[in-house]
């Protein structure tokens, strides 16, 4: 457990999975304003008016302590197309030469895998999804963009992100999908959830 | 009956309070970047600290009154005139039918704030009405005003007894500012991160509502630009590999794979929307327990004037 500012405590946690259960956990109860999971961490902001820090870091200890095994979800399988490369994929080239690839070769690698929303995040609808063949490691931008446009695809460590939104974005772009992934006008506006699982096919053009 | 927009400026949109309990599904928390000083608009007009109220970024807006209605002008410091007449800020003014109002270029801060006694109406999405332009969210049809736009209002009043902020109640607009600040959890990733405190750093031209680059100092970092993306914060100041430190405000992204080495305390989050590009910041260092001490000194300082206090800030 470590503080991550006055009125923020952070936990972490083993996997995606396990921050995701433990955050579902204490979004069961009343103390917390937020509880947002990461990676492998979970962060909490609290109103330091009425809970004292020694007994937020209590409450937090308990729930770690009483979370259960965290068990497989009933997942809902989403196919999504991208279009790789090309305009609305800055990096793909790049990306392809950083892991000394041809195009083709990523396109079959990142198709062929079985994948996992592992958090929603960043902006409205922003999907990390789990699961990116190690062959396709690469790091995020060195100087992040101030704009990407809603529908990128980008890569990064060990993982693919969906942008849903236009805005900035620190992950190289190797392609874009035109399935809508936030609709604020819908009932429920975000399409992906965590723990869904993803396919990526290469769309159709035409 | 509504408000006519004659000139929308840089960017004026409408605000009301943030969005809590939605940045696991990736809300930001949007609402007034300056909070305390939308509340000490809308005090003058008599409606809550939150009632949707318009925040005008450094270039000042225009606009016309199409009804009777009392209103209010806080926050960034700037020329104020009703028919070419200048009224003063912080003082509940009086519209007619036909008026029309200028709020000049921002002199000292960043932002200025317009609320109508009633209140604004405005789209109520995900628990707010204030506007978040990314997703396009809230507010006047999730966006920046613009020239004809017209705005509706809820519940048009005249205020019986106008009011003036006590000048004890008005928030300095400055040229260089300070902020209280402590350790994030990944402060010990930075070779040196003494320098965070007590020099002079100058806020960037890369400056909104998401955050601001704070320049004039370089850090050297201890990663390699893979840090698993993790829970970030208003407040929260972030090193990139750059080493150039970005310090998130209210519509900053609920995750982030950057280090999080700072996080300005709870006490000060309010001030953050008031730094403009080429306004100096220094960062003071207090650990959590001080924070919570200038918390308890600035809500009982504020008791007097905003009862709602613990709400704003």
């Amino acid at each position: 457990m470590q503080s991550v500012g006055d009125d923020l405590i952070g936990v972490e946690v083993s996997s995606p999975r396990a921050a995701q259960s433990l955050a579902d956990q204490l979004r069961a109860g009343a103390a917390w304003l937020e509880v947002v999971a990461g990676i492998d961490s979970v962060v909490v902001r609290y109103d330091t008016l009425n809970i004292d820090r020694d007994a937020a870091r209590n409450l937090l200890k308990n729930a770690q302590r009483e979370l259960q095994d965290v068990s497989e979800q009933q997942a809902t399988l989403v196919e999504i197309p991208i279009v790789y490369g090309g305009d609305a994929g800055p990096d793909f080239a790049t990306v392809c030469e950083q892991l000394q690839m041809s195009a083709e070769a990523f396109v079959a690698l990142h198709t062929a895998g079985e994948y996992e929303v592992d958090m929603l995040g960043f902006t409205p609808g922003f999907a990390y999804i789990g699961g990116l063949d190690s062959k396709l490691r690469v790091p995020r931008l060195k100087e992040p963009r101030v704009r990407v446009a809603a529908g990128s695809v980008g890569i990064a460590d060990g993982r693919t992100g969906l942008y849903a939104l236009q805005g900035p974005g620190g992950w190289p772009l190797i392609g874009y999908t035109a399935l809508p992934l936030f609709d604020a006008a819908a009932a429920n506006p975000f399409i992906l959830k965590a723990g869904m699982k993803i396919r990526f096919v290469v769309a159709d053009r035409s | 009956m509504t408000i006519r927009i004659l000139k929308p400026g840089l960017q004026t949109t409408i605000q009301a309070a943030p969005r809590t309990g939605l940045r696991h599904l990736g809300v930001p928390a949007s609402g007034a970047a300056d909070p305390l000083s939308m509340a000490l608009a809308n005090r003058l007009v008599g409606n809550g600290p939150f009632a949707p109220a318009l925040e005008v970024t450094l270039t000042g807006m225009a606009f016309e009154a199409q009804l009777e209605v009392s209103l209010a002008v806080t926050g960034a410091t700037a020329k104020c005139t009703i028919n070419e007449r200048a009224v003063p800020q912080h003082e509940t003014l009086q519209v007619n039918a036909g008026d029309q109002v200028v709020i000049g270029t921002a002199e000292h801060g960043a932002r200025s704030y317009i609320a109508f006694a009633g209140g604004l109406v405005a789209s109520d999405i995900l628990g707010s009405s204030s506007t978040y332009l990314p997703a396009g969210l809230g507010g006047h049809q999730g966006r920046a005003l613009r020239r004809d736009d017209r705005l509706a209002l809820d519940r048009p009043t005249c205020v019986a007894q106008p009011m003036r902020t006590p000048d004890e109640f008005k928030p300095p607009m400055l040229v260089s500012w300070t902020l209280r600040a402590g350790r994030s959890c990944e402060t010990n990733l930075l070779l040196e991160p003494e320098k965070l405190y007590d020099r002079r750093f100058e806020i960037g031209d890369r400056s909104d509502r998401m955050g601001m680059k704070l320049e004039g100092q370089k850090f050297d970092i201890r990663s390699e630009g893979r840090m698993p993306s993790a829970p970030v914060f208003p407040g929260i100041v972030q090193c990139p590999e750059d080493g150039e430190l970005f310090m998130l405000s209210v519509d900053a992204q609920t995750t982030g794979g950057y280090a999080r080495v700072a996080k300005v305390i709870r006490a000060d989050l309010h001030l953050l929307g008031q730094l403009r590009p080429g306004n100096r910041l220094t960062l003071i260092e207090r650990t959590d327990a001080a924070a919570q001490v200038e918390l308890l000194k600035k809500h009982a300082y504020w008791q007097a004037w905003l009862p709602d206090i613990a709400w704003v800030i």
